[in-house]
């Protein structure tokens, strides 16, 4: 076996390996290469169905049914219902994200050092060493002009006019042709998404996967962790199938996100408070600009600007973002000929965003379905910030020429020009009157040297438990204000070079 | 519940300055399919959506009739109305029949050819099998 789908009702389907992987996105695809190269056998054991290219939607429709979590149906349980962005297929969220690259900043070591007893400088200098790998590995390179979009190129002359000190984006694409479908999977096969690299690399090299196969829990002997049990689901009728359980020879990797890790541990008997604490995330929401000339945002790559200038003080990330054409339009605000007329301006608009590196924390605990509640929320310092974000952002497009701007929040006029921008600035402080989303998710499952306040040691060895770690952003004690594809690839890459090392927790 | 939902969608993006409205792009078809594929929790918040959508005309115009009894431009006004009310989870039910109606409508060919926009291809829905 090397790739099983799913089953249908019937006898139950064993497998065995040295090592299970739980999830194939950037945590548990990279970890997965890891262990191949180094000549485990690695079974990977995937939740969601593998999609080729080929079979990837082009609608937001499709995307969000084929793609999504459950049609992207998750939602922060807060003040307010905010979205939260995560896919569920081979490849996971790598299939559907910018593929944005951001090398982790040293300040943020220093953080996790002070603040969790983890992420020493030796720590710092093997993770950045995986990052010059990843980078050379996955051709990261910046956007060429051929491909960047009129979105794009306005906020270069935007951040040009602004001193926003923003850059074209690094991306994990190799020869990025700007056909602005990122966000429904690259049928290009530009976008270096894990299910088109390191996990066929590591079935080439020896590994299996089964996908449609959701773990239920993880299976304990004593304190060593054995193996998964669980039930495959078809992608599509969601009918259950046959029952699976694999058993691990070396231990069990748990890289299922920030949501679902925590969801897995608790289901799998681990109790402990800090299981599903510590979620922390990037909150970000954009901001229309209108232009005299059309923008046409759906050509050009759909990331092609950044600006990390903010990311310190007071915690922003400024970027493009083009989304398809039927979601861009569903932001507008108002219903019926109102909608309409303001539909019909959709070629002049540009949309670009923030991402709030918010210090307001939540946790994550299990449904009544089984399924991740999110609970989060911003506070009021929180909500300045990101008032501060849509503020800076909106000053942007001014700075590039635009004659408007929507700013979309609840309580403001629709649209504000550039004398009355400041209105943004002093805008309502309740999230309920923001449109915002959650698409940067950490912890669940953080690591720290203190067991009483964090889920795994410093390795991403979980504290008590034998042969199991954790290898996905749920490991991050805090945010780290830029995109965490890249830190995320690279951590999952050092656990699993320490599960390799392997021994029983001490 | 579909003709319910359908009403909401028409009176939020009705044809309107040279657009097609939901009701041309095929919203009928459009919500059989999402019926028959999206989960019991997507389709339940359509519903309470177009439920809550068509009782609230008292809130937002001051007339207490339902909005499929409504006049045409009264019905207009409920619908720009109520995506702005000042009651968050009534706003929040209405944003999610805003979205699937946008979604119909961006993804028909002929509204994408007005935009320039080439048309989507057929959405495969399929996935690798064993190997």
């Amino acid at each position: 076996m090397s790739h099983m789908s799913f089953q249908p009702r019937g006898a139950e389907v064993t497998a065995d390996a040295d090592y299970i992987v739980i999830g194939s996105g950037a945590g548990g695809a990279a970890a997965a290469v890891t262990l191949a190269r180094a000549g485990a056998g690695v079974l990977i054991v995937e939740a969601g169905p593998w999609r080729d290219p080929e079979d990837y939607a082009s609608s937001t429709y499709g995307a969000l049914r084929d793609m999504m979590d459950d049609w992207g149906s998750t939602i922060t349980m807060g003040r307010a219902l905010w979205p939260v962005v995560q896919a569920r297929l081979v490849g996971g969220t790598t299939v559907i994200n910018s593929a944005i690259c951001v090398r982790t900043p040293a300040d943020i070591f220093e953080e996790w050092q002070q603040g969790h007893g983890v992420g020493a400088p030796a720590y710092a200098e093997r993770i950045w060493a995986w990052q010059d790998m990843l980078e050379s590995e996955l051709c990261v390179a910046e956007t060429g002009p051929e491909a960047m979009g009129r979105s794009n190129q306005l906020a270069l002359k935007g951040d040009a006019a602004a001193g926003y000190d923003g850059h074209v984006i690094k991306r994990y694409a190799k020869g990025c042709v700007g056909s602005g479908q990122c966000l429904q999977g690259c049928r290009s096969m530009k976008k270096q998404s894990t299910n088109l690299n390191y996990v066929p690399e590591t079935l080439m090299r020896g590994g299996s996967i089964l996908s449609c196969a959701p773990v239920d829990k993880i299976l304990f002997d004593g304190s060593k962790a054995i193996g998964v049990t669980g039930r495959f689901l078809h992608p599509q009728t969601r009918a259950k199938g046959a029952p699976f359980s694999a058993r691990a020879k070396l231990g069990v990797i748990v890289a299922a996100s920030a949501t679902w890790s925590p969801v897995i541990l608790r289901q799998s008997g681990l109790t402990h408070k800090a299981v599903g604490a510590g979620f922390r995330s990037h909150p970000g929401t954009g901001v229309f600009g209108v232009y005299d000339e059309p923008v046409d945002m759906n050509t050009g790559v759909t990331q092609g600007w950044a600006s990390t200038r903010f990311r310190k003080d007071p915690g922003l990330k400024l970027e493009t973002l083009s989304i398809p054409m039927e979601m861009a339009i569903s932001r507008l605000a108002g219903g019926g000929r109102a909608l309409m007329e303001r539909i019909a301006g959709y070629r002049h608009i540009a949309m670009w965003v923030h991402a709030l590196r918010a210090r307001s924390v939540g946790r994550v605990d299990v449904g009544w379905t089984g399924r991740p509640v999110v609970r989060f929320g911003l506070d009021e310092a929180d909500m300045r910030r990101f008032r501060e974000g849509m503020w800076r952002v909106a000053q942007l497009h001014f700075a590039a020429g635009a004659r408007e701007v929507i700013p979309g929040i609840v309580g403001l006029p629709y649209s504000l020009g550039p004398k009355e921008v400041d209105a943004i600035a002093t805008g309502p402080l309740d999230p309920r009157n923001y449109v915002a989303i959650l698409s940067h998710l950490f912890g669940g499952c953080t690591m720290g040297a203190d067991p009483s306040r964090s889920v795994c040691d410093g390795d991403g060895r979980v504290h008590g438990r034998d042969r199991l770690w954790v290898a996905d952003a749920s490991l991050m004690p805090d945010n780290i204000g830029v995109n965490p594809q890249h830190t995320i690839m690279a951590m999952a890459m050092e656990v699993a070079t320490g599960a390799l090392r392997g021994g029983p927790c001490p | 519940m579909v003709p319910l939902i359908r009403s909401a969608m028409c009176d939020l993006l009705p044809a309107a300055g040279g657009l097609p409205g939901v009701h041309d792009t095929g919203i009928t078809a459009f919500l059989t399919q999402l019926r028959r594929e999206t989960t019991s929790l997507t389709w339940v918040g359509l519903c309470l959506g177009a439920v809550l959508y068509a009782l609230t005309p008292v809130l937002t115009i001051g007339v207490p009739l339902p909005s499929f009894m409504l006049s045409p431009e009264r019905r207009d006004r409920h619908a720009n109305g109520i995506t702005n009310t000042q009651i968050y989870l009534l706003r929040q039910a209405v944003v999610l029949l805003k979205m699937y109606a946008c979604m119909c409508w961006g993804q028909d060919a002929n509204v994408r050819r007005h935009f320039q926009i080439a048309p989507y291809p057929a959405d495969p829905g399929t996935f690798r099998a064993s190997s």
